[in-house]
């Protein structure tokens, strides 16, 4: 399975960790600068379209009633998703103390740092007076009006809000013992800016003994957070009687496809940039495998889930949901649902074999694959709900318009852009975690690239 | 009173760091670690306990909740309008801010209480402390008298410390 | 994150971990659980001789669900042990989840015994549901749950033996490697996991929510599930701090290490269990149809509006307070997860407050106005716990085995 052009150094040293970290972060080439630009023109055209769309109005966009809600929210509650994948494995998988997280926790995230950065964008795009947004927050005011905290949207911005603050935070946290080590090897502006950031941190006894706890209360905080953040997200809709969107099991059921949809965005973030940057030695396919299991296990929750509705559906007779999942499937968005089922349910069923999880071009196609039925899936649920709602003579189709098409394709651009320029510039991998889990990490390395030699 | 210099011991590994904490605490000599990564094991040795920052954190959270019950419930009476037929005062979506702003509360308070307990930012160089401390080596900075100096470094050494510098002390103590 | 120091652990002989022969069982224990089960058998057939109310087949059904749960879920809980590769606890753990496996194809052979009263339990068996005879009638009904159970408690059976192999028990004892299981167990864990989630929740749309065939609840068979394995989790909690006292001193279970992980499950599965509730309860609060909320409201779970007070409501917020509210408040710390007498009574609570569960689950469908617990109902329930009990026998054997084997206590973590 590897194809390093040198042998694999089986037996590294905390130096081997921090030189092969340190070379991520060496200045970077002509070829990165130019994926830059590309992804910044591309927010740049979001920008100018959103502009428009304040100045316009929302009608530049493909909303129409009965679809009020279409391609925006589903960027939203997809973004969202994404990002709790990242607390997942630093946090949940960090008070399991599972061994193969440390390679690849802090790349997880800072993807959730700048997935929430991008979903949070999405109702501010979606609304039609951006001005006002401010309003959400309680303030003594001359309305005669507060936030209905009745609503699930009011619940919406204060657990995205919260949640953006807390990962903010344990990323901050969890870099400063890294930072440190990267302010000791830089020089010049590079030495100034991790020396901020690292806060003066200097690894004594007292400076472990007081993170030791405040990471553990911040991982222990963190999980229950990741739960019921897209719980809230899914509530935007099971609070609803629309059929389709009034299901009990919307919680863990979006959930565990935030999970799915995150791990496999993980996965696409992590093999081309182990490629590009040569990371065989630190990020094995012993780390590759048991991500996939994550992609399989979750997998198999959101098919659960899937066939538990229907059966229900079928279960309660009830004709407004029959008519609704019909549609579902065999209606105006039936292709885009079994593409989804494919990309959710079906294809990740490869991953039962140990072969393909640990070899990295099959891992990337199930996991591009998984990110787009899992954008469908909010989709289908979404307009596809809302197209066939109580009443017949509402009934009708949604059609994104370019607006909306360059705004996701823009949201997509500006994650990448960000995400990227974090990686070069601080420690995308935790030097710090992967040396106190060096014993595992030789273990794997001497396992996945030499298993005859035992 | 003789000159007072910083005794700096390097270890190449945790073992190491941890029998010379071992021995210097029996020596009852007062010392700093610098580790460059977490090791249970290490704070174990140095036996300092459990950091008071899990009751700051449980101060937050509590914090964190009633000022949930507060804007909610506060609100709610303060323009008392029926709304989609709940009652006014609703506990199960009042639950849910309450919650979340108890994660909220809890996990700021962790922060800043830790850059409390733990004195960060810290701006002032910290004695002893060399940067191979964040990269690959464990150190134990002891501050004493010169005449003491061959005692505590053969302590060292017996413990197996891979070298050991003398440095002038800094504006920084040693004692915690 | 425990870093331990890198001394190489000494090979250890395939004859590890001895089987149940030494443990001799205890007289007077069997003699109480058969007075138990006669007592609950004479209370069974009293109660189906006075055939004006099915008190003795609904609590028959209710500690049929509730015990069967708690042995279910030992072994789920095995099997994602297995799945994350846990060996904490070395073999003694997987041996504690797994101590009550012999109850599986009894409580088999009990659910059959439903069938008799299928009339008394189900409406849709004397009056057909219109909308959906498909699914609710008798032949299919049984089928299903015959076969769905069969499949279940078969692969529960081979997976423990799999599980008790000697090269699987070796695995458990070293705690110093990434390598996995051997490959059998490596291939049964995740169809146990997968076949527990399936056939759970089959088991409770059919068996609790056809109670009641207007109501429907998406998130209901995992709702049943994640309290089934929450159930597990506490008799775990209960049998190792029962165990503890009575072992010889210095047993796997005197290690705090064990039982603060006992206790971190404990709390968490609680809280899991709680969301789960709470998932259903903010949804068809909100909603406000009348086909969703009426569970509730005969429940007594809704307060406020126009509900009035009925006897339901007791017990129905008793059981969030024994299976949620005692856990998160005693076991949020360090300290009390590692004293024996608060985690062993939170556990006996939470395993109260779970039959509690079963019990407001089942019952007010079949009697919405009144609690018709009697004395019939005790001796079911009691019959019940001495059939259980004489069915933990032989796992629990094992346990003790594996909890006072000299090799599992050096391995184990202190």
């Amino acid at each position: 399975m590897a194809a390093a052009l040198e042998p694999i150094n089986t037996n590294p040293t905390y130096a081997d960790i921090d030189r092969g970290v340190h070379r991520i972060m060496d200045p970077p080439g002509l070829m990165f600068w130019a994926w830059i630009a590309f992804c910044a023109a591309l927010v740049g055209i979001a920008a100018a379209l959103w502009t428009r769309q304040i100045y316009v109005g929302l009608g530049v966009s493909g909303l129409r009633q009965p679809n009020m809600w279409a391609v925006y929210i589903t960027n939203f509650v997809f973004w969202v998703g994404i990002a709790h994948s990242g607390t997942l494995i630093s946090a949940i998988l960090y008070l399991f103390r599972t061994r193969w997280r440390t390679a690849v926790y802090r790349l997880a995230e800072t993807m959730t740092l700048f997935a929430v950065l991008t979903a949070g964008l999405f109702p501010l795009v979606h609304l039609g007076r951006v001005w006002n947004a401010y309003w959400l927050l309680p303030y003594p005011n001359e309305r005669y009006l507060q936030p209905n905290f009745r609503s699930p949207l009011v619940w919406d911005a204060f657990a995205v809000s919260t949640y953006l603050t807390i990962s903010a935070t344990f990323l901050l946290m969890g870099l400063i013992p890294d930072v440190a080590n990267a302010r000791d090897a830089a020089k010049g502006w590079r030495r100034t800016f991790y020396a901020i950031l690292s806060f003066g941190w200097r690894g004594t006894d007292e400076q472990w003994r007081h993170f030791q706890m405040m990471y553990l209360l911040l991982a222990g905080l963190a999980t229950p957070l990741v739960i019921s953040v897209h719980s809230v997200v899914s509530w935007d809709f099971a609070m609803a009687q629309l059929p389709g969107w009034h299901s009990t099991i919307f919680a863990p059921y979006f959930v565990a496809g935030a999970i799915l949809s995150g791990v496999a965005m993980v996965l696409t973030l992590l093999i081309p940039m182990r490629r590009l940057l040569n990371l065989e030695e630190l990020i094995t396919p012993w780390h590759l495998d048991n991500l996939a299991k994550v992609v399989l296990l979750t997998s198999l929750i959101v098919s659960y889930s899937y066939i538990t509705e229907t059966f229900i559906t079928w279960y309660s007779q009830d004709q407004y949901e029959v008519v609704t999942f019909h549609a579902r499937y065999f209606g105006h968005y039936g292709p885009l649902f079994w593409l989804m089922v494919w990309g959710n349910c079906v294809f990740p069923l490869v991953l039962f074999s140990p072969r393909i999880r640990r070899s990295t071009v099959p891992l990337f196609i199930v996991t591009i694959f998984v990110n787009i039925g899992m954008w469908l899936e909010r989709f289908v649920i979404i307009a596809g709900s809302l197209a066939t709602n109580f009443n017949p003579s509402q009934w009708g189709i949604f059609h994104p318009s370019i607006t909306e098409i360059m705004i996701t394709v823009g949201s997509f651009a500006w994650f990448l852009m960000l995400f990227s320029l974090f990686a070069r510039y601080l420690p995308i991998i935790s030097m710090t975690e992967l040396k106190e889990g060096i014993r595992w990490l030789r273990q794997s390395l001497r396992d996945d690239y030499y298993p005859s030699i035992k | 009173m003789s000159a007072e210099i910083e005794l700096v011991g390097t270890f190449a590994d945790e073992e190491g760091c941890v029998h010379g904490v071992e021995v210097l605490k029996r020596a009852g000599i007062a010392y700093r670690v610098f580790a460059p990564i977490p090791s249970e094991h290490l704070l174990h040795a140095i036996g300092r306990g459990l950091s008071p920052v899990r009751a700051i954190v449980l101060i937050g959270a509590i914090t964190g909740v009633l000022t949930g019950v507060a804007i909610t419930v506060g609100t709610s009476w303060e323009w008392n309008l029926i709304v989609g037929g709940k009652p006014v005062v609703s506990w199960p979506p009042f639950i849910i801010i309450m919650f979340e702003l108890m994660i909220l509360f809890g996990g700021l308070s962790a922060a800043l209480s830790f850059f409390f307990f733990a004195r960060m930012p810290q701006l002032d160089p910290i004695a002893g402390y060399s940067e191979r401390f964040s990269a690959d080596r464990f150190g134990i900075a002891v501050e004493c008298d010169e005449a003491d100096s061959a005692r505590i470094e053969a302590m060292m050494r017996e413990a197996g410390a891979e070298e050991i510098a003398h440095e002038d002390p800094r504006t920084v103590p040693v004692a915690h | 994150m425990a870093s331990q120091p890198q001394t190489s652990r000494r090979p250890i002989a395939p004859q590890i971990v001895p089987g149940a022969e030494g443990i001799r069982t205890s007289i007077p224990i069997i003699v109480v659980c058969a007075i138990l089960t006669l007592i609950g058998v004479a209370g069974f057939v009293a109660g189906i001789m006075t055939e004006t109310e099915p008190h003795a087949w609904e609590a028959f059904l209710v500690n049929f669900l509730f015990f069967f749960s708690v042995a279910q879920g030992g072994l789920a809980i095995s099997a994602s042990f297995y799945l994350t590769q846990a060996r904490w606890g070395g073999p003694g753990a997987y041996r504690l989840a797994e101590s009550f496996y012999v109850f599986l194809p009894v409580a088999f052979v009990l659910f059959w015994v439903l069938f008799f009263g299928r009339a008394e339990l189900w409406p849709w068996v004397t009056k057909p549901v219109a909308k959906n005879p498909t699914w609710l009638n008798t032949p299919f009904f049984f089928a299903r749950e015959g076969f769905a159970l069969l499949a279940m408690v078969a692969l529960d059976l081979w997976f423990v033996r799999v599980s008790q192999r000697v090269d699987v028990r070796q695995w458990a004892l070293s705690n110093d490697n990434i390598t996995m299981p051997p490959d059998a167990i490596r291939r049964l864990a995740p169809a146990v996991a997968i076949v527990y989630a399936v056939v759970m929740s089959l088991v409770a749309f059919d068996l609790i929510m056809s109670l009641a065939p207007a109501w429907k609840s998406t998130l209901f068979g995992a709702f049943f599930f994640a309290g089934a394995f929450w159930s597990g989790i506490v008799a775990m909690a209960l049998t190792a701090v029962v165990l503890r006292g009575r072992l010889p001193s210095g047993n796997l279970f005197t290690r705090d290490s064990i039982m603060h992980d006992l206790g971190k499950f404990t709390f968490a599965f609680s809280v899991f269990w709680a969301y789960t509730l709470f998932a259903q309860y903010i949804v068809i609060w909100y909603g406000d149809i009348p086909n969703e909320t009426f569970f509730l409201v005969v429940r007594g779970a809704i307060i406020g509006g126009y509900t009035g007070f009925t006897p339901w409501r007791i017990p129905t917020w008793t059981v969030p307070v024994l299976v949620w509210v005692i856990p998160f408040c005693f076991l949020m710390g360090v300290k009390p997860k590692k004293t024996p007498a608060i985690l062993g009574t939170v556990a006996l609570l939470g395993l109260v407050g779970m039959w509690i569960e079963r019990y407001v689950l089942v019952v007010p469908s079949l009697s919405p106005y009144r609690i018709p617990f009697n004395w019939i109902e005790a001796a079911v329930t009691l019959g019940f716990l001495g059939i259980f009990g004489l069915c933990a026998i032989p796992g629990l054997k094992l346990t003790i085995a594996a909890a006072t084997a000299p090799q599992v206590l050096e391995a184990a973590e202190e």
